[in-house]
C-alpha cells in the first residue's frame, strides 16, 4: 500500500473501482475473514470494516496495482487491531517464541510427519478445515495467503509486514504442523500406517 | 509425470530440508524454470521421500481448495455495496 502517493478519483471512477477492482474479491476476503477470527458474526463485521475502510481510503489505492494484495492488508491490519484482542481464541504463543521455533533444530526433527496420499482421499468431511483452524493463527494466515489464495511470497511479505525469509520459514512450519495434525486424524480414522 | 520406477529409488534422502524447501518453492511457483527442471528430473524420480512428500503436498493443497473456502453470504455482499453507495451519496 504506497500510501504516500494520493490519486483524486472522482465519484464515478470511485465507483467503478469500487465494484471491478474490489468486489470480485469479497469471496476470498469473507473466507480470510472466517479463518482469521472463526466465528461467523465477527467475520461479516470484519469484512464490511475492511469493505468500508477501503472505500474510504480509495485515493491511497493505485489504479493498475493488486487490489486483492491491498485489500487482504487492510483486512489482516483491522483485524489485529480490533478484533485479534477480543477474539474467542485461546492465548496467542509469543511472538518472538514463534519466531524462535521456527530457526530451531525442532523444525528439522519431524520433518515429513509420516502421512499418506490415500489417508487425505478418505478426509472428504471437514478434517482439514478443523485441522486448518486449529494452527495457530499466523501459521492459518500463511497457509491461507499461498495455498488457497495464490499470492506470491513478496506479496505475503508486504500483506503481513515480515521478510520473505519469514514468510518461507513460517510456511515450512506451517505445513509441517498442519500435516502433523492430519495424520492425527488419519490415525484415528484407522490407518495403522498413516 | 510418469510413475518412476519405485525399485530403483533412493528409500532415504540425504538432504531432506533443503529438498522440502526446493518442493515447496516449485508448488508454490517460486523456483526458476531451471530449478524446476533440475529437481524434477535429476532428483524426484530417483528419490522416494521425495517422490511422496511432494505428491502429499499436492494433494493437500487439493484437499484444502475444495474443503477451506467459504463464500461471502449475499446479503451480506448486497448491504456492503447499498452501504457504499450511501456512503458515496453523502
Ligand atoms: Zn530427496
Amino acid at each position: 500500500m504506497e500510501e504516500v502517493i494520493r490519486e483524486q478519483y472522482s465519484e464515478r471512477e470511485k465507483q467503478s473501482i469500487f465494484n471491478q477492482e474490489f468486489m470480485p474479491h469479497i469471496n476470498s476476503m469473507y473466507n480470510f475473514a472466517y479463518r482469521l477470527t472463526l466465528d461467523s458474526d465477527d467475520a461479516k463485521d470484519l469484512l464490511q470494516d475492511t469493505y468500508l475502510k477501503a472505500f474510504r481510503f480509495i485515493d491511497s489505492f493505485q489504479k493498475g496495482t493488486n487490489a486483492k494484495a491491498w485489500l487482504f492488508r487492510i483486512l489482516k491490519n483491522s483485524f489485529i487491531n480490533d478484533y485479534r484482542k477480543k477474539s474467542k481464541e485461546p492465548s496467542k504463543v509469543d511472538y518472538q517464541e514463534v519466531e524462535s521455533y521456527y530457526n530451531s533444530e525442532d523444525v528439522d526433527r519431524q520433518i515429513t510427519p509420516d502421512l499418506r496420499v490415500e489417508a487425505l482421499q478418505d478426509m472428504i468431511g471437514d478434517e482439514i478445515s478443523v485441522a486448518l483452524n486449529s494452527l495457530d493463527v499466523d501459521f492459518r494466515t500463511v497457509i491461507i495467503l499461498c495455498d488457497l489464495e495464490g499470492f506470491k511470497y513478496e506479496e505475503m511479505a508486504k500483506i503481513l509486514d515480515i521478510p520473505i525469509g519469514t514468510v518461507r520459514s513460517r510456511l515450512h512450519r506451517a505445513r509441517n504442523l498442519l500435516k502433523e495434525k492430519l495424520s492425527e486424524y488419519a490415525k484415528k480414522m484407522g490407518y495403522k500406517n498413516a | 509425470m510418469n510413475s518412476p520406477d519405485f525399485s530403483k529409488m533412493k528409500k532415504d534422502c540425504q538432504n531432506q530440508r533443503e529438498c522440502f524447501e526446493i518442493l515447496q518453492s516449485i508448488i508454490d511457483g517460486e523456483a526458476t524454470p531451471q530449478q524446476k527442471e533440475h529437481f524434477m528430473k535429476e532428483h524426484l524420480e530417483q528419490c522416494m521421500p521425495c517422490y511422496k512428500s511432494y505428491h502429499l503436498e499436492v494433494a493437500i493443497r487439493e484437499l484444502l481448495k475444495a474443503k477451506c473456502s467459504q463464500h461471502a453470504p449475499q446479503e451480506l455482499v448486497e448491504s456492503i455495496r447499498k452501504k457504499v453507495i450511501e456512503n458515496l451519496a453523502q
